[in-house]
This record gives C-alpha cells, sequence and structure tokens, in this order.
C-alpha cells in the first residue's frame, strides 16, 4: 500500500483520539466537575460496572481502543524500522507490529465487552 | 599597511583525522594558528596544509559557497568550510570534523555517493507527456514569474549534502531519501511544465519517502543556499496527500508554448543596446 | 586487485542522532521530545489495558488496585503521563498543520539572510508551547494535586 495511505490514515483517527480520550479523562479524572462524584467513587467497581453496561460505552471504547492503537503502532513502527534493518528483520517487524496490535485490540475488546455483559450480582 | 581590523587571534584547531590505510578509528588532531579577520575554516585548512600538516586532506574547490564540496562539521554543525569564518565562530578552540551519516573517506573527506544516488532515484528532471514537443521542439515551454517563484528557492540546491549530515533520520535509517532528494522531488512535481509525480510514486511513496521527516528543521538550518528542503517536503506530503484521495492538482499534458519564431522576437526586443567599444 | 583497497570509516551517528540536539533548533528539541513522549505514551497504553484487565478478577482485585493508584508515586506517574500527553498533543496539532504545508508561509526567493519555514511557523510554536505549559501546570496540578 502507498504509504501516504497509511500515514494518512495515522492523522484522521486523531479528532476520533481527541474527542474519545476527553471523554475518557471527563469521566474518570473530571468526575467531580461533570458528573458531580469524586474521583474515587468514578474508579469504584460498581460504578465501573455500571458504565459499561451502555452500548454507547462500549462502541466508543473500541472505536478510542482501534485508532490509539492504530496511531501509537504506527508511530512505533516508524521508530523502529528508522533503524538499519535487514530486509528479513523488516518484514519481522511489521508482522510483529500488526500482530501485537491484533492482539492487544483483541484483549481489550474483549475486556470491554466482558464489562457489557457482567451481571450485577451474578 | 595592513587593513585588517584586527590582530590575528590565536585559534586551536581540533581537527579530526583518518588514514584508511593505517588507522581503524578517527582520532583528533591539534593545530595552532594565528587567525586574521575574515579568514575562513577553509583559509585556515589551506595555511595549516601549507605550514603544519602537508598530509591533511579535504576536498573544495571554488571557495565562494557555489560548488558545495567544502561540507564539514564545524563546532558541531555542517557548515561550507569556505562560508564560515573563523572568529565568528566565537570560540578559542575549533573543531573540524567530517560531515557525520556519510561514509569518511579519509580525514575530512564524506563520501557524498549516497547522496547522489538517492538524488538520481527521485528523477529530478522535466517529465513531460508531450513526447512529440520534447524529440521535436517548436518553441519554448512557458512559466509565469508565479509559477517560476513557486519552485525557485529549491532550484538552488548545490548537493552539498549538509542537509543529511544534519537529518535525524538520516543518522540511523541508510535507507532514508533525506532532505535533498525529497525537496528535488517537490520541486520538480510542482514545476508547471512537469508531469511526473506519477512516475515518481515508486521511488517517493514508501517508508522511506517524505513520511519520516519529523520536522526537526535542522535540514532547513544547515542549507548554506536557502533551499529550505523541510519546507519542500511538507508541501510534498501534501501534494502526495491531494493526489492520493483524488484533488491532486490537474496538470495540462501539454504545456503551453512560446512559438520559436516570438521567442526570437523577444530576443531581439530586449536585446542589450549596441556596443559602444 | 583490489584485496588491499582502504577501508572507509562509517560516520553515521546513529541513535546518537535522534537523541543529541545541541546547537540546532528549538524544533529539533521538539523532534525529541515527540518521539520520547509517543514512546511512553505507547507503552503506558498497552500497560493501562492490561491493568485495567484486573477487573476481571473480581471486586477486591479492582478495588486493591484503584487503592494502589491512589498513592503519592503512582499520583506523580499519572501527572508525568498527563504531561506527556498534553505535550505530544500540543505538539502534534503543531506538526499536523506544518505537515501538511501551512503556517509555513510560501516558497520565495532565497535571499540572505534566508528566512525558513522553520523560523516563520516559531510563533505558532511558541504559542502552542505556552498553552501546552499553561495546561499541564494549571491543568495538570489541579487535576492530581487538588
Amino acid at each position: 500500500m502507498r504509504e501516504t495511505r497509511l500515514w494518512s490514515l495515522h492523522i484522521l483517527v486523531l479528532p476520533i483520539i481527541a474527542v474519545l480520550l476527553g471523554m475518557h479523562f471527563a469521566v474518570m479524572h473530571y468526575a467531580p466537575v461533570f458528573y458531580g462524584m469524586s474521583v474515587d467513587k468514578a474508579r469504584e467497581f460498581s460504578t465501573m460496572i455500571e458504565r459499561g453496561k451502555s452500548v454507547t460505552q462500549l462502541v466508543l471504547y473500541i472505536l478510542l481502543l482501534a485508532a490509539a492503537l492504530y496511531h501509537g503502532l504506527y508511530g512505533l513502527r516508524g521508530i523502529i524500522r528508522e533503524l538499519p534493518l535487514t530486509p528479513v528483520l523488516v518484514k519481522v517487524v511489521d508482522a510483529g507490529i500488526i500482530t501485537f496490535g491484533l492482539f492487544i485490540f483483541a484483549f481489550g475488546t474483549y475486556v470491554t465487552w466482558w464489562t457489557f455483559s457482567y451481571k450485577i450480582g451474578g | 599597511m595592513s587593513d585588517r581590523k584586527t590582530t590575528p587571534r590565536e585559534i586551536t584547531f581540533q581537527v579530526r583525522r583518518f588514514d584508511p590505510d593505517s588507522d581503524v578509528a578517527p582520532h583528533w588532531g591539534e593545530y595552532k594558528l594565528h587567525v586574521h579577520d575574515g579568514m575562513t575554516v577553509l583559509e585556515a585548512l589551506h595555511q595549516l596544509k601549507a605550514e603544519q600538516e602537508p598530509t591533511l586532506a579535504w576536498r573544495s574547490s571554488c571557495r565562494m559557497g557555489v560548488c558545495g564540496s567544502c561540507g564539514m562539521f564545524i563546532n558541531d554543525l555542517p557548515q561550507l568550510a569556505c562560508q564560515t569564518q573563523v572568529l565568528h565562530l566565537g570560540t578559542d578552540v575549533v573543531t573540524v570534523a567530517p560531515l557525520p551519516n556519510y561514509e569518511n573517506v579519509k580525514d575530512l573527506v564524506p563520501d557524498l555517493e549516497p547522496l547522489i544516488e538517492k538524488h538520481a532515484a527521485v528523477k529530478p528532471y522535466i517529465i513531460s507527456l508531450d513526447q512529440i514537443e520534447i524529440n521535436a521542439p517548436t518553441g519554448e515551454f512557458l512559466q509565469t514569474p508565479e509559477e517560476r517563484e513557486s519552485i525557485s528557492q529549491f532550484t538552488h540546491c548545490i548537493k552539498c549534502g549538509l542537509c543529511l549530515a544534519a537529518c535525524p533520520t538520516v543518522a540511523t535509517d541508510p535507507l532514508f531519501l533525506g532532505p535533498q532528494a525529497l525537496a528535488q522531488a517537490y520541486r520538480y512535481s510542482a514545476d508547471n511544465r512537469d508531469c511526473g509525480l506519477h512516475d515518481r510514486l515508486e521511488a517517493i511513496d514508501l517508508f522511506h519517502g517524505p513520511y519520516q521527516c519529523h520536522l526537526a528543521g535542522a535540514c532547513s538550518q544547515a542549507c548554506p543556499k536557502g533551499v529550505d528542503p523541510a519546507f519542500a517536503i511538507q508541501l510534498l506530503k501534501r501534494t502526495l496527500v491531494l493526489d492520493s484521495i483524488g484533488f491532486g492538482k490537474k496538470k495540462s499534458s501539454v504545456a503551453k508554448i512560446m512559438p520559436l519564431a516570438d521567442v526570437v522576437k523577444a530576443i531581439e526586443e530586449f536585446a542589450p543596446p549596441p556596443r559602444t567599444v | 586487485m583490489n584485496s588491499n583497497k582502504p577501508t572507509a570509516y562509517n560516520n553515521r551517528l546513529g541513535i546518537k542522532g535522534w537523541v543529541y540536539a545541541g546547537r540546532y533548533t528549538f524544533e529539533r528539541y521538539l523532534y525529541l521530545g515527540h518521539r520520547v513522549s509517543g514512546l511512553g505514551l505507547i507503552a503506558y497504553m498497552v500497560l493501562h489495558i492490561i491493568e485495567t484487565a484486573n477487573r476481571m478478577r473480581g471486586v477486591e482485585a479492582w478495588q486493591g488496585l484503584m487503592a494502589l493508584f491512589a498513592s503519592w508515586p503512582f499520583k506523580i506517574i499519572e501527572y508525568l503521563l498527563f504531561a506527556m500527553a498534553v505535550f505530544h498533543a500540543m505538539n502534534g496539532v503543531r506538526l499536523l498543520v506544518t505537515e501538511l504545508g501551512f503556517f509555513l508561509g510560501k516558497p520565495r526567493e532565497p535571499v540572505y539572510p534566508y528566512s525558513t519555514s522553520i523560523k516563520r511557523h516559531r510563533p505558532l510554536t511558541f504559542v502552542i508551547m505556552g498553552l501546552a505549559a499553561m495546561i499541564i501546570i494549571l491543568g495538570g496540578s489541579s487535576l492530581f494535586f487538588p
């Protein structure tokens, strides 16, 4: 694929990261300002589970996960591949980053789904 | 009577030495020289060679910042030795080393071959689709002053290689095209007479192309001719992004031509007055 | 024939070329900061995903972890992460606009002393870095150390 498309995508995900990370900060760190609850309360298990039951939260967190992982791992790939690598190592780095990204994405999605489908009291 | 403004000052020159026949690694040689106002690093090297160290090697030619041969790492910045006045550096100890990020052939001589190879790789020439006109010209391709100004500064490159010595990406990545070649890729792709952007994609739209420039700005700081390669690279990124989504600048496959008869007329019109002697 | 060909010395700076900004411009230091903060943030993001998965081990495990994060050493680490994120985001805004060729002026005839695109967008650089510093100091301190 043309490098331009990969690079453009790492730019295009920025608005998603900015908005969703802002919301994540508002929920987790600015809870007293936006939700009138203490930070400790916002981080409590029951509050976290209650928040996680929302479909919107499920979708938005998976979207944030995908966007942030793409942006971050594209940057990491850039840094590693700037090192003098053999053609074999280049393939290993590219494949390794894709595999690692997919694994972390799958894991994060599973945790978000686990929270969404958690049965309170069950 | 001397017209020098100041009395000569003693400056210590630390010059990096390397002889491939006898050395495994470079070492530093120290020389003292009385430097007068206006003396360049290149002049100082000539004097050192004449008076103290006849085996000292470097590359230089024009002595006036045109040929781009005498690029060196002077006081930790890549600079042309012929344009750098010793006393303007403001230090009593002046270090002179070969340009980093190149192979060091001997003493202060870098191997600039990778620079030239990368330059050639981006097809640094006008690629016209009008092969009939190229093979049997009927006139001159036209370019307005505005069109000329939009690429003018990028045409001033003298291929001295200082920008690659300054670039942090080139420091580790031997395949990165580098500021010089990428600036030239933009210079030709942006030319109104050129239709070769797509011919260059194979060479530039790669991992080792413009996106490994992270705007550290060192190349533009180092450039002795005001080419501002970092600027050209960012404009190249914009050109490539717009092209990839189908919003690239539409260029006519046939550049406007001024017929030869008009060219002759224009030459006559702007001809200099007759000689008086 | 060429068996005795002298070998040139490899003068490539290597990683020192990334890290050492020396006498280069302010933007070269920002390049270094962007790289270091980016590496820090991606490392943290992966750790954050693993660490928040602790919820699957039950209420006690989660509450224990949250109590740990409320301690002072973790608050300081969290503040440093916040500072890195703000710097990376703000410098990212600068890079976003400049890497697409905006705020850099127009190409011009190079007349000595040369004006470079780096110098021309420096006011933007200073404004953005000033804002980043304000957010880190005011926003961050009120957030983490109320």
